[in-house]
């Protein structure tokens, strides 16, 4: 019964496959520009975070509200399953770790307070 | 052939749990919906439509469907009967069943038929409903067994939802793969696939005895002993007809039936 073989061989082939080929359909579960294209910085730096707590659009929404406000925020992409929010920024008007203050600051809801986002590394460029 | 299939099983099942405890104990923010590929099916229209996906559903969900869709049209609903974690505990609970009740129940023919079509109703009402009522939210899970159970109780997961799990392993345990057979919306999805399937069970009319061990055995009903191929939809290449049969070489696993 050697063709009973290959079916796990099947399923571990497109499971592979599945991972290999995944980011063909990689699009961002958040994608938001806070500034109008021409009110763009001459620079802007980038900062990756991997971020827990960044779970799906609503947490990525959240996270959007977290550093909105945030003098010098440019833009926010967020990808869930890498659980990454990419943030660009004016670096003459904040940096990677007010930004990361800025999202880790308690929620309030329903008068409680949650630490939703807690960063789990950086990656600065 | 049955070790072979119960190790592979056994490492889903092994590895939805792991997944299980560590999101339990705060370790991975992942869940069994992670790797979900029926999820894959419900991000296509958000996907297409906005170019974005809905609530937790990731690219990795559309990449498991594109596979799980592949290996079904090489090997039938292998992924049911081999892969999934869900399908692998209503085996288990259908055999206790039989142990218990020393028989195995099945529904009149007709009410069977009927029921099966479920499945198809599911599949439609599931994404339509995540679009329209549940305003892109994954309303479905506090109502999918396998998301109740492998997340133990998730978000958006309510009281009832462990009464639709209860319910389900234990019709289950009268009724085999009563969920897989009636409910599950990603084996409706696979259906058309699955009767085109590649790699199916062949019947040797000179060496077959008409015993009718293959179609007792069937844990999805199919009456093997009555067909040349088995293209049933349900057919899930378990290999048990195989295994059982009386006769060596009177079922074979074959391509397209030849």
């Amino acid at each position: 019964m050697k063709k009973a073989a290959i079916i796990p061989f099947a399923v571990a082939l497109v499971i592979l496959l599945a991972f290999a080929t995944m980011n063909a359909y990689r699009v961002p579960t958040a994608d938001v520009s806070f500034v109008e294209e021409e009110d763009r910085p001459a620079v802007v730096a980038t900062v990756e975070f991997e971020v827990s707590g960044l779970k799906c659009r609503g947490t990525a929404r959240t996270f959007e509200r977290q550093v909105q406000d945030l003098p010098g925020i440019v833009s926010f992409v967020a990808y869930t399953r890498t659980h990454t929010a990419i943030v660009e920024y004016d670096p003459a008007l904040t940096d990677p770790d007010a930004i990361r203050e800025a999202f880790e600051e308690p929620i309030l809801h329903e008068g409680k307070f949650y630490e939703v986002f807690e960063m789990v590394s950086v990656k600065a460029e | 052939m049955r070790t072979l299939r119960t190790i592979v099983q056994l490492v889903f099942f092994a590895g939805v749990v792991a997944l299980l405890l560590r999101g339990l104990a705060g370790h991975t923010p992942n869940t069994c919906e992670s790797y979900c590929p029926f999820g894959g099916l419900v991000a296509l229209y958000p996907l297409v439509r906005y170019k974005s996906y809905a609530c937790a559903l990731t690219e990795l969900n559309v990449a498991l469907l594109v596979s799980v869709l592949v290996l079904t049209i090489v090997s039938k609903k292998s992924f049911c009967g081999w892969v999934c974690p869900l399908g692998t505990v209503q085996e288990w609970l259908g055999k206790l069943g039989r142990k218990v009740f020393r028989r195995s129940f099945r529904l009149p023919k007709g009410a069977d038929r009927v029921l099966m079509n479920l499945r198809y109703v599911v599949l439609i009402a599931v994404p339509v409903l995540t679009f329209t009522v549940w305003k892109f939210h994954l309303g479905f899970r506090a109502y999918d067994p396998f998301y109740i159970l492998f997340t133990w109780g998730g978000h958006e997961t309510a009281a009832f939802s462990f009464y639709i799990v209860i319910g389900v392993l234990a019709a289950a345990l009268f009724l085999p793969f009563f969920w897989c057979r009636y409910l599950c919306p990603m084996g409706a999805a696979m259906d058309p696939l699955s009767r085109a399937g590649a790699l199916r069970i062949r019947r040797n009319r000179d060496k077959c005895t008409d015993c009718g061990v293959c179609d007792r055995v069937c844990p999805h009903a199919i009456p093997v002993s009555k067909v040349d191929e088995v293209t049933a939809r349900n057919c899930t290449n378990c290999l048990d007809c195989i295994e059982e049969c009386p006769v060596e070489g009177a079922l074979e696993l074959s391509w397209f039936g030849k």
